[in-house]
């Protein structure tokens, strides 16, 4: 128990160090883009005292060491500031948001699960059997398409050919929870199919080579049978390696539900992120950036830790 | 003659494995006849690739799926195996038959603990049905049983945590849980060091009286039938052509076949003619090291927790090692599992970080290892392989010379060819891929790889201990032509210490970290000063009965 322990402490540090890393590469790129803030905010027709007066406002008058930590501070307290083009704290601007952008991906990531493994454990039944490569077969067309043109495929298919389910608007789950899942339902679809694909591919090749293991060798001598060895042998050691899998899976949706949002017309991240760019909205856009990445960098940590909890090898070093 | 009763009768069993380009292949097991009577122990030797384990795996039901018998009968206690449905044979298995395999290291479910696994043995036969305290009752018993002292401990440890032979030995107690009447032993002792071997075969005959099992003992290794098997089998390609109790085969085999595998097995280096080259102990050595201290890292929660004082002794595997090799000599490194041989060669190498010195005078190392299976890039050629070898010596721009792309190219082509020539395999074996090559076809490319870079010194760490008897004398035959032909001093570790005998004029012995004892090999083996030494001559005396 306490090996335990001191794993997960080294991997909590792992953990702050990236975190302050992402915040640098963040902070840095913004500094670099050209252009000036308070110019674009005010137009081509201002003078420059108005300009250099917004300057003082916004603080870009000050040194950038200065400027970084006041922005580091405002961004690990969940405060990182005003957004300038929206007037409003970016904190809850993002609030608002973040319900259609996490919603969808959790929903996705329920839809590869849920489709992948099924259809992994029976392809790895008989490897090279017809079902297996006809599986194979659409996993390769499926992991080629990118999720915006399956999101129009899909939008086409499910407006005018069967008119399902409704595209294009959002109900907040507040109002109703079915709506929300209903409307979101498609979106997260386009971004899951290419990630079934990988996620299949993987875990069935992961299965196949378990199951030629030595120890699965053992459990048969054992008397054991062929369910019983897959569900206690063979898929926990596939899960083992298909853990960190699954997390850059995740992180893939994540970054596929704003582009798929701005398909489907949903009000997540993806549309404020693109308006917070093309307005030079500082205070927003490295928000949005430094908390996706922070939630990304969160994923690659919980699955470390998923990863040495069903894996004795790392726990018990 | 007292009449004897077969439990298991394999009768005419012809097996093969066809493809749909090959419908009718050449059958891997070839009219196959044998019976194993109640209550013996029976031996099957063989090369690899003569069909032990197919043999084996007939008898035990688990045939892979492509394998196909083609005619002949298997009968267990008067039942017809062949006959059975899939259920009916899975259910034997581990009741009436056990098994243990070759390689204990993976053939235990690693995010399991071994009470669990043992447990599954109980589950998965419906026909004893127990309560928890008696499965865990029966489960401690049969540990205690193969010779655990802790046996709740083990239990609740998960295999990484348990070594070689105690892996083993829970292996074991898995397949005699039930006590099955036929227990199968697939090469159980040919991934273990002597000490351990004996220990286990002990332990195997003694299981065997006790629980009145009959075992089928399959090995490559003739010697370790001694004393152990009532009767031996002689496979070759599929066939058996030998067959008589242990002692005949042993000291009077009336088969040729026999008689080879005998003489390959003594590795006798007078009959096979190897001698290896005198060494000139005045001269400056080529690789000296001194106070070699190494070893693994833990974590730095288990650092703290172990600050009473013994911090630095917990983690550290060697322990001040320090070591001469001169020109031209092949010294021996013996020493049981664990004893530091292996942390010892990777420090020397430069794999692990260590404190202390190493000198090599000459740049050139190589160094052969265990496994030949994973040592070599199955997705590339053996040109391939030693051309990587040639182009990471340094020496590639020197041997192509000048001249036009051709020429560079015939001279690459000409060296390397020597070099695998040198180790016997012909030119024919460049566009071969490893899986194409028999494990001490391996073990010779990765010697050739060595060759390659021209070595004042080569380390082999257990080359012998994957290879059947052949290959091994084949190899031993190899490596001291090379040391009297080419002056290249060896550095052997391995646990056989009949083979350090015959070709190493000097012998170290490890143990714990520490080198115990080291000097001229008949000194030291007639006349051991430590413990270390005793144990492992007392082990080598009573496998091979020398």
């Amino acid at each position: 128990m306490q090996g335990k322990a001191g794993y997960f402490v080294g991997k909590l540090i792992e953990l702050i160090v990236t975190l302050l890393l992402v915040s640098l590469l963040v902070f840095a790129a913004f500094s670099i883009i050209p252009g000036d803030t308070a110019r674009v905010m005010l137009g081509p027709d201002a003078s420059q005292a108005q300009v250099d007066l917004l300057r003082t406002q916004l603080g870009l008058d000050k040194p950038l060491v200065v400027r970084y930590f006041s922005w580091l501070l405002g961004i690990l307290t969940f405060n990182p500031g005003t957004s300038y083009a929206y007037n409003m704290n970016v904190g809850t601007l993002i609030a608002q948001r973040l319900p259609v952008t996490l919603g969808m991906s959790a929903i996705a990531m329920l839809m590869v699960i849920l489709i992948s493994y099924p259809l992994a454990v029976l392809s790895a039944r008989k490897p090279g059997r017809l079902g297996d490569q006809i599986c194979s077969v659409i996993g390769h067309v499926l992991f080629a398409i990118p999720p915006y043109v399956a999101s129009l495929l899909l939008i086409m298919l499910a407006s005018s050919v069967f008119s399902l389910l409704t595209v294009g608007t959002y109900v907040t789950p507040a109002e109703d929870f079915a709506g929300y899942v209903g409307c979101l339902l498609l979106p997260s679809f386009a971004v899951a199919l290419p990630k079934i694909a990988m996620s299949f591919k993987f875990l069935r090749s992961s299965i196949i080579e378990q199951r030629a293991s030595d120890y699965v060798r053992t459990s048969k001598s054992h008397g054991l049978s062929d369910l019983k060895i897959l569900v206690r042998h063979v898929l926990p050691n596939s899960n083992v390696s298909s853990i960190t899998i699954i997390s850059i899976i995740l992180s893939d949706i994540l970054g596929g539900s704003l582009i798929v949002e701005q398909v489907f017309n949903l009000p997540g991240l993806g549309r404020l992120l693109l308006s917070a760019i093309s307005r030079r909205d500082f205070p927003l856009l490295s928000g949005i950036v430094f908390y996706l990445a922070f939630i990304t960098v969160l994923l690659y940590f919980l699955s470390d830790i998923a990863a040495a909890i069903s894996d004795p090898r790392i726990r018990l070093k | 003659m007292p009449r004897h009763i077969h439990i298991v009768k394999v009768h005419h069993l012809t097996l093969s494995f066809p493809t749909a380009k090959n419908p009718n292949p050449k059958p891997v097991l070839d009219d196959v006849d044998f019976g194993i009577r109640d209550g013996e122990i029976l031996g099957l030797i063989g090369n690899s690739g003569s069909g032990k384990t197919m043999t084996s795996l007939a008898i035990a039901g688990l045939l892979p799926e492509s394998a196909n018998i083609d005619s002949g009968s298997i009968k267990f206690a008067g039942k017809s195996l062949l006959d059975m449905n899939p259920k009916e044979r899975r259910r034997m298995l581990g009741k009436d038959i056990g098994m243990i395999f070759q390689e204990p290291s993976t053939a235990l479910d690693p995010l399991m603990t071994c009470g669990k696994q043992l447990e599954e043995v109980l589950t998965a036969h419906k026909e004893s049905v127990m309560e928890p305290e008696e499965r865990h009752k029966a489960i401690t018993d049969m540990l205690q049983t193969v010779g655990f002292t802790n046996a709740e401990e083990i239990c609740s440890r998960y295999p990484h945590q348990l070594s070689g032979g105690q892996r083993q030995r829970v292996l074991i107690a898995g397949a005699a849980l039930l006590k099955p009447r036929l227990l199968i032993c697939d090469e159980p002792t040919s991934s273990l060091d002597t000490v351990t071997t004996v220990s286990i075969l002990g332990l195997l005959k003694e299981l065997c009286h006790q629980l009145h099992m009959t075992i089928l003992f399959i090995s490559h290794d003739l010697s370790a039938v001694r004393g152990f098997c009532d009767r031996v089998m002689v496979m070759k390609d599929g066939k058996i052509v030998d067959k008589d109790t242990t002692s005949d085969i042993l000291n009077n085999p009336k088969n040729s076949y026999t008689a080879e595998l005998l003489t390959n097995a003594r590795l006798d280096t007078r009959i096979l003619g190897l001698t290896p080259a005198p060494v000139d102990y005045e001269s400056s050595p080529v690789l000296s090291a001194k106070d070699i201290t190494a070893g693994y890292g833990r974590s730095l929660f288990e650092r703290v927790k172990k600050k009473n004082g013994s911090t630095e002794s917990d983690t550290k595997v060697l322990h001040e090692v320090s070591l001469k090799v001169y020109p031209n000599e092949i010294l021996g490194l013996i020493g049981g599992s664990g004893s530091g041989k292996t942390t010892l060669i990777r420090s020397l190498l430069g794999l692990l970080p260590h404190s202390g010195t190493v000198n090599i005078t000459s740049t050139r190392v190589g160094a052969i290892f265990q496994d030949p299976v994973s040592c070599l890039n199955p997705a590339h050629t053996i040109k391939w392989h030693l051309n990587e070898a040639l182009r990471a010596s340094g020496k590639a721009k020197e041997i192509k010379g000048d001249g036009t792309f051709d020429e560079k190219r015939a001279r690459t082509l000409e060296w390397i060819t020597g070099a695998l020539e040198a180790c016997g395999l012909g030119a024919e074996y460049l566009s071969r891929r490893p899986n194409e090559l028999s494990g001490g076809q391996r073990q010779r490319v990765a010697i050739a790889m060595c060759l390659i870079q021209e070595p004042s010194l080569i380390i082999a760490d257990e080359p012998f201990s994957s290879l059947d008897a052949s290959s091994s004398a084949e190899l031993l035959k190899l490596m001291t032509t090379i040391n009297r032909e080419r002056n290249t001093a060896f550095l052997l570790i391995t646990h056989n210490i009949h083979i350090v005998r015959q070709i190493c004029p000097r012998v170290v012995v490890m143990s714990n970290g520490r080198i115990c004892e080291e000097g001229n090999t008949e000194d030291v083996l007639n006349d051991p000063k430590s413990e270390a030494t005793s144990a492992l001559l007392e082990a080598e005396r009573k496998l091979h009965g020398i």
